[in-house]
């Protein structure tokens, strides 16, 4: 920076026309790849946005909009969906971009290499009607099959092939994962896998550019205090996420801004409902209260989610009464609240259920998952010890969170879910789902949560392209899930971006950054 | 003397299998790598299969056999974060570990020799007291709190020096260096004083105590009777009696400032091993981690060595049997 310093402002005598604006920023994680297709991650995602292009792409809202394709309409009768593909679009190495390219990267991102696959499940068949208009058949009618490929990126096939990238390599890496050639409005000109990704705009992006970026340099700095004190100093100019705690000292200082949403992720707890007994009760050593949903309910009464968010979140977050936020396609308007705050209900539902002295059990929780996790968890076990449910909190990292979830090594448990599609059909599919490996249903829902409604209703949710029966059919099962209290819904997690304060950007629920957004004032 | 070198070889290959073994058995308590790797909508099926493909379905022993062959020939894997191979991603790293390493240690000699000196030969003073009152920080604090403290005075508040990462650095064929730019340098000031500080005052403290044990000694009485110059006593006839045990320290020290370069790396988003080797950690990235453990332990283990064969040159008296015990 000094360096130029001397040498900027000469420049700035001279000639006062348009300047370079530089813009850094950085996140805790880095993406791991530049493959899109090799990881389903937001960071990975999120990142390469900026880069490559769907043939939808999400506004500022999360509403749908065109992007590689100018126009979409759904054929005979729910048998697929015809998109019109847009031309004169040219990739980051200056190849044209064809419903060539759409194809192969169907077939790249569907295969067995790739972990995008389930995106393509309902899809049979696709076929290339000319150059520029692709039909996707699907095998059952699929209203929200645009949507669902909103993160799926086309890559040039020829770029591809020359490179030897012609699938992902998740174990090996390949041209791909160091590499990008896109359609985005930035190209990647330097990647240092850890220190630092270098992008600058793509000159012949098909769009008109808002923004005045000339140059966008992405650092991942993992130790918050270190990240903040960037963003203090200049050095960055903008960070994401901002802990909680420090939100209030941020907004002290003039130029820096807070900008604070809520993001796609709703947080909850999760039951054991087919375990036979609980794993880590002293005195119910062979029965497992938590089948009985009165005791799931005199959970959701006994926790003061109001309280935790005001402690806990500093009140940056929004309780949530069910699987999905308000953000989110095919949110039940029509659901009731969620049972209120209330611990003499719950102690008379407990002993109704025949526990009037409670029970004794393991509440597992992660401790770097969440935003606040663990102290969220604390919060929580310190409430049901109040009408009687002794919690043993075990807190531990994700990375053996994860497995213990799988092997049921746990008598409650606290998931958050952020749902792929934006849409509530998402978390029904994969945490309310009856578990079936088959047909990919539920592999997120650890307790065996079961209910044939549910499962009936699914498939019709599924294929109704009829919007107001497809809404009646998921306010049902918001119903259902409510009141079998199947999972505890606390509140959405709250998004927390600090940004120097001469910076325009938008925050999108899906914590995705786009560059394309930003301006430098 | 052959033999002693032979044995001792031996006794260290045996070293690195243990550390090798007993990294390989924590690695099955830091977790599973499998969710990292696969997406929110992975299947059971998508996990299985994976397990497979990394071996990780294979019992713990024939997991610690297929790496020990592999290292063996130099092949340390393919990270599972990076996809990339894990000799590569070391080469990669190492130039910033070292470079920071080396840049604290020669920070920490020099200030270290220069204010133990000075606190032996004023013993008294008020500026000596001062700097032994204030290595009590040095020694005291976490590093981890030091780096943070240097990044609010002189970031934040002051904003002189970088806060985070290394600068503009210059690659000399495989060696990126941020010793010829400007911003490489500042870059290098926060994170080598958070590093060498503890080195420095341990240093500093050694110095005192030999140099006030030498002071006492009869030859420098006799020095002093024969009118020589304080300067002369203290830097010719002192110093170099005080140095022998203090470059003993300095060689084993060295080794540690390699490893406790993890913290600062960590505060400073410094991108060399140590930081590498915490994010490996975070995503069960066990060729990683099995590759870094190994690079440290035979960092220590030819330390040692040359070490231990440097006193059998010097000291003829040892013998094999009192070797090692240090």
């Amino acid at each position: 920076m000094l360096r130029n310093f001397s040498f900027a402002a000469l420049f700035a005598v001279l000639a006062p026309v348009t300047q370079a604006t530089e813009f850094t920023w950085s996140s805790t994680t880095d993406p791991q790849t530049m493959d899109p297709h090799a990881v389903n991650s937001a960071p990975v995602l999120g990142f390469l946005n900026n880069v490559y292009e769907g043939l939808v792409r999400r506004g500022p809202d999360m509403a749908i909009e065109p992007a590689l394709a100018t126009s979409w309409e759904a054929i005979g009768e729910g048998a697929g969906w015809r998109f019109n593909l847009r031309r004169d679009v040219t990739f980051h190495d200056g190849a044209e971009f064809t419903a060539q390219d759409v194809l192969f990267s169907y077939e790249r991102a569907a295969s067995d290499a790739a972990d995008t696959s389930s995106w393509f499940a309902p899809v049979s068949e696709v076929i290339l009607v000319d150059d520029f208009t692709v039909d996707f058949m699907t095998t059952a009618p699929n209203p929200i099959f645009p949507d669902s490929i909103a993160n799926w990126m086309i890559m040039d096939s020829d770029w591809a092939v020359a490179n030897d990238a012609t699938r992902p390599d998740k174990e090996r890496g390949n041209h791909a994962t160091l590499h990008a050639n896109g359609t985005g409005a930035f190209a990647i000109t330097s990647r240092e896998p850890g220190l630092r990704t270098v992008l600058e705009p793509h000159a012949g992006w098909w769009g008109a550019a808002t923004h005045n970026i000339t140059r966008a340099e992405f650092t991942p700095i993992q130790n918050p205090a270190t990240a903040i004190a960037a963003l203090l100093s200049g050095e960055v100019d903008f960070i994401n996420p901002v802990p909680v705690q420090d939100v209030a000292r941020l907004q002290q200082d003039a130029n820096i801004r807070v900008i604070q949403g809520i993001e796609a992720r709703v947080i909850m707890l999760g039951f054991p409902h087919e375990a036979e007994a609980l794993k880590y009760s002293a005195e119910t050593p062979d029965a497992n209260p938590f089948t009985d949903p009165r005791v799931r309910r005199a959970v959701a009464h006994a926790i003061n989610v109001p309280a935790i968010l005001q402690t806990t979140m500093r009140g940056n977050a929004e309780a949530v009464n069910q699987l999905v936020s308000p953000a989110m396609r095919g949110y039940s308007d029509a659901l009731a609240g969620q049972p209120p705050y209330d611990p003499d209900a719950a102690r008379a539902l407990l002993a109704e259920a025949g526990y009037p002295d409670g029970f004794s059990f393991g509440f597992k929780c992660p401790n770097d998952r969440y935003l606040n996790d663990e102290a969220v968890c604390q919060a929580i076990t310190a409430m049901l010890s109040q009408v009687g449910m002794r919690a043993t909190l075990d807190a531990m990292p994700v990375q053996t969170y994860w497995p213990e979830l799988r092997a049921d090594n746990y008598d409650m448990y606290l998931l958050g879910w952020s749902p792929g599609t934006f849409d509530a059909e998402h978390p029904i599919r994969f945490l309310a789902a009856t578990p079936n490996a088959e047909k990919r249903l539920g592999s997120w829902n650890f307790g065996g949560y079961s209910n044939a409604r549910v499962d009936e209703l699914l498939p019709m949710i599924q294929s109704e392209i009829d919007e107001p029966a497809r809404q009646a059919m998921l306010d049902e099962v918001a119903q259902i899930l409510q009141r079998d209290t199947a999972y505890v819904p606390l509140y959405v997690q709250p998004l927390v971006w600090g940004t120097r304060a001469h910076i325009d950007l938008v925050q999108r629920p899906d914590n995705f950054f786009i560059l394309r957004w930003v301006s430098l004032n | 003397m052959l033999a002693f070198i032979i044995r001792r070889v031996l006794q260290s290959a045996l070293v690195l299998l243990i550390v090798g073994l007993t990294a390989f058995s924590m690695f099955r308590f830091i977790g599973d790598p499998i969710d990292n790797m696969l997406g929110q909508e992975r299947t059971a099926m998508d996990i299985e299969r994976l397990r497979e493909q990394l071996g990780l379905d294979q019992s713990f022993p024939v997991q610690y056999y297929r790496f020990l062959q592999e290292a063996v020939q130099g092949n340390f894997g393919v990270s599972y974060r990076q996809g990339r191979p894990v000799a590569e991603i070391l080469l990669e790293r190492a130039p910033a570990t070292l470079e920071l390493a080396a840049v604290s240690g020669i920070l920490a000699i020099a200030f270290g020799i220069a204010f133990g000196v000075f606190t032996a030969i004023r013993r008294n003073g008020f500026t000596a007291n001062f700097i032994m009152s204030a290595s009590l920080i040095g020694v005291s604090l976490p590093t981890f709190l030091i780096g943070i403290l240097l990044i609010y005075i002189f970031s934040v508040e002051l904003g002189w020096l970088p806060s985070f990462g290394r600068g503009e650095v210059v690659q000399i064929g495989n060696w990126s260096t941020g010793l010829l730019t400007s911003s490489g340098l500042k870059a290098l000031i926060l994170p080598s004083i958070t590093l060498g500080l503890y080195q420095m005052t341990l240093i500093m403290r050694l110095v005192r105590s030999e140099m006030l044990e030498v002071l006492r000694q009869d030859y420098i009485r006799f020095a002093r009777a024969r009118g020589l110059r304080d300067r002369a006593i203290h830097f010719r006839h002192a110093l170099k009696n005080t140095m022998v045990p203090v470059i003993t320290v300095i060689g084993l020290q060295l080794g540690a400032i390699i490893a406790f370069a993890i913290i600062t790396e960590t505060v400073f988003q410094w991108p060399g091993v140590g930081l590498l080797f915490i994010n490996a950690v975070q995503f069960v990235d066990i060729p990683v981690m099995a590759a870094y453990l190994m690079l440290i332990s035979v960092m220590f283990v030819a330390i040692n060595l040359i070490v231990d064969i440097l006193y059998f040159f010097i000291d003829p008296r040892l013998r094999v049997d009192r070797a090692g015990g240090h």
